[in-house]
């Protein structure tokens, strides 16, 4: 697979100009992600009213992929409720199955992170953002 | 492209060599992590399961004292390899990491108490790390860290110095375990002078040789090491497979380490007596056809020259560190100078992650490693959170680092403004 069809101009975007960058100062919830095998790591904190987050951050300490995975997250989890961008964070994970085909429609425009799904090695960095998602969610609900 | 006289004798020897990844023949440089087999290795294992293949001991059968008679004759080319005057020295495990483990768990855990020390140092592998802190924690004991020297731009960079383990080495030590070969900085500590320092103050020592064993010749006579731990696959030989050395005295001290059969003297009901070392280490089926693999890989180093290999290791290591010279914006870790160090090199591009960086490398060939190569507290002390290691062997070539730089700048263009 060459470089342009791996690193997207997209991307290279995201991770060169990461969106919501940084921490919230009075966060509703806060979660951690560490990727044992790199080093890298991750804080993800959300501010909601009501169900609905309606703003975040992330501080990434990580490779190009994970920043731009932590990016396009923010930009797609927010106004969405916990429990609709934790559906999303399953259907991303299933799309990054080596034997899934199909792109449901709602996750579409994370496309360019599951083209790269066939570097198995690379998966936990796209995942990284998601798993802290996904640790916020847990902790709402408890 | 420039043959360096060695790797031009070798290379055809390596069938995974012929090998294009990406369109790009492969360039092979990540042996630190694990090496590639030669034809004698692949045919020992294939022939030993083609002709010899049955369970070791106890059999009576022709196939049976074959597959024995290869095991004890491997365990015996092995003890000779590394200078040990005994085979019965020699215990067979799955790799550096069990070893390690198997004296932390059978000799460490029956020896420590609440209030001794194991000395380790801060460029540990975490193979020469975790089973302390295990071993520490279930005893009492706690982990004291040599310290490496410091980042400071100087050429004594990553080097472990005596003058700071004289202050370290106190009465409440009762281990000492410390690496050959760096597995990020490349640096070769002073093992013989170490051992001596240890020795004087009657503290153990155990040498991790996992880098040094296809990098340097190994004299565990001469060493005087209490202990020694290798894998099979860092030297040409197959996975699953790693030695233990261990001297008379500190076997004699050791328990075993798991229980089953073969390591067994008499089975009673409630306790059971254990076999003469090594046997009373070695539980279960042995892997006897990994061990002719790595009796193979052995002769084969042998054959080709530990002194060649250094000559050549140290001509690449050489033109590498002059290339870095190159570039200010690759940082290089570890000592800047030949003398103190060898073929293994971990770098940053500045303001590229490793994983990135060790993408682009793929994509022209290149296999190098990008992460924290197992020593999160290196590179906490580094101050990094991982790097792309390089690491040569001795089919690798002068242009294949060449290839390697060239593709660095493929890197800056897509990642770097």
């Amino acid at each position: 697979m060459s470089t342009n069809s791996i690193y997207r101009d997209l991307l290279l975007d995201h991770a060169r100009h990461p969106k919501y960058s940084g921490c919230l100062e009075h966060p509703d919830l806060k979660a951690s992600a560490f990727n044992p095998l790199c080093g890298d790591e991750l804080e993800l904190t959300l501010a909601l009213s009501g169900e609905t987050i309606h703003d975040c951050r992330t501080q990434v300490r990580g490779c190009s992929i994970c920043i731009a995975s932590a990016s396009m997250m923010s930009e797609f989890i927010l106004e969405r409720t916990l429990s609709e961008v934790l559906q999303i964070s399953k259907e991303f994970s299933k799309s990054l199955r080596k034997d899934t085909e199909d792109i449901p429609e709602t996750i579409e425009s994370l496309r360019p992170l599951i083209d790269l799904k066939t570097h198995r090695s690379r998966i936990k960095c796209m995942r990284l953002a998601w798993d802290a998602l996904e640790d916020c969610a847990a902790q709402h609900q408890t | 492209m420039q043959h360096h006289p060695l790797a031009s004798k070798v290379r055809d020897d390596f069938p995974i060599l012929k090998r294009e990844i990406n369109d790009f023949p492969l360039a092979y440089l990540d042996n630190a992590a694990t090496t590639q087999k030669p034809n004698c290795v692949i045919d020992s294992l294939l022939d030993f399961y083609s002709t010899h293949n049955s369970n070791v001991s106890r059999g009576v059968y022709t196939l049976a004292e074959e597959a024995t008679e290869i095991y004890e004759e491997g365990r015996e080319s092995i003890a000779k390899f590394i200078g040990a005057t005994d085979s019965g020295n020699i215990i067979f495990t799955r790799g550096t990491t069990e070893s390690i483990n198997l004296v932390a768990s059978a000799w460490a855990q029956h020896n420590l108490k609440t209030g001794d020390r194991i000395i380790v140092t801060e460029m540990e592998h975490h193979s020469n790390l975790v089973p302390w802190q295990m071993a520490a924690q279930a005893s009492g004991a706690e982990l004291v860290y040599w310290p490496i020297t410091p980042e400071a731009g100087s050429t004594s960079v990553g080097l472990l110095e005596l003058e700071e383990l004289e202050e370290l080495l106190t009465d409440s030590v009762k281990l000492l375990a410390v690496t050959a070969v760096s597995n990020v900085l490349g640096t070769v500590n002073p093992i013989a002078k170490i051992v001596e320092m240890a020795h004087e103050r009657g503290i153990p020592v155990l040498v991790d040789a996992a880098q040094a064993v296809a990098r340097m010749p190994i004299d565990v006579s001469g060493l005087d090491c209490d202990f020694l731990a290798f894998s099979g696959h860092k030297v040409y030989g197959p996975t699953g497979i790693g030695v233990l050395y261990a001297k008379k005295e500190r076997l004699d001290e050791m328990q075993p380490f798991q229980g089953g059969g073969g390591m067994i003297r008499q089975v009673g009901r409630q306790s059971s007596t254990w076999a003469d070392s090594p046997q009373k280490f070695e539980a279960g089926t042995p892997p006897v056809a990994e061990v002719s693999g790595l009796a193979a890989a052995l002769e084969y180093v042998s054959d080709v020259g530990i002194s060649e290999i250094q000559k050549h290791e140290k001509e690449l290591t050489a033109h590498a560190l002059n290339r870095f010279a190159e570039f200010s914006d690759l940082e290089l870790y570890g000592p800047q100078d030949t003398c103190d160090r060898t073929g293994v090199l971990s770098f940053n591009l500045r303001n590229v992650h490793p994983h990135d960086a060790a993408q682009v490398l793929d994509e022209s060939g290149i296999a190098v490693r990008a992460g924290h190569h197992c020593t999160q507290i290196l590179h906490e002390r580094l101050g990094v959170a991982a790097s792309v290691r390089m690491s040569f062997g001795i089919y690798n070539e002068v242009s294949e680092i060449d290839r390697l730089f060239s593709s660095l700048d493929r890197a800056r263009d897509i990642f770097l403004d």
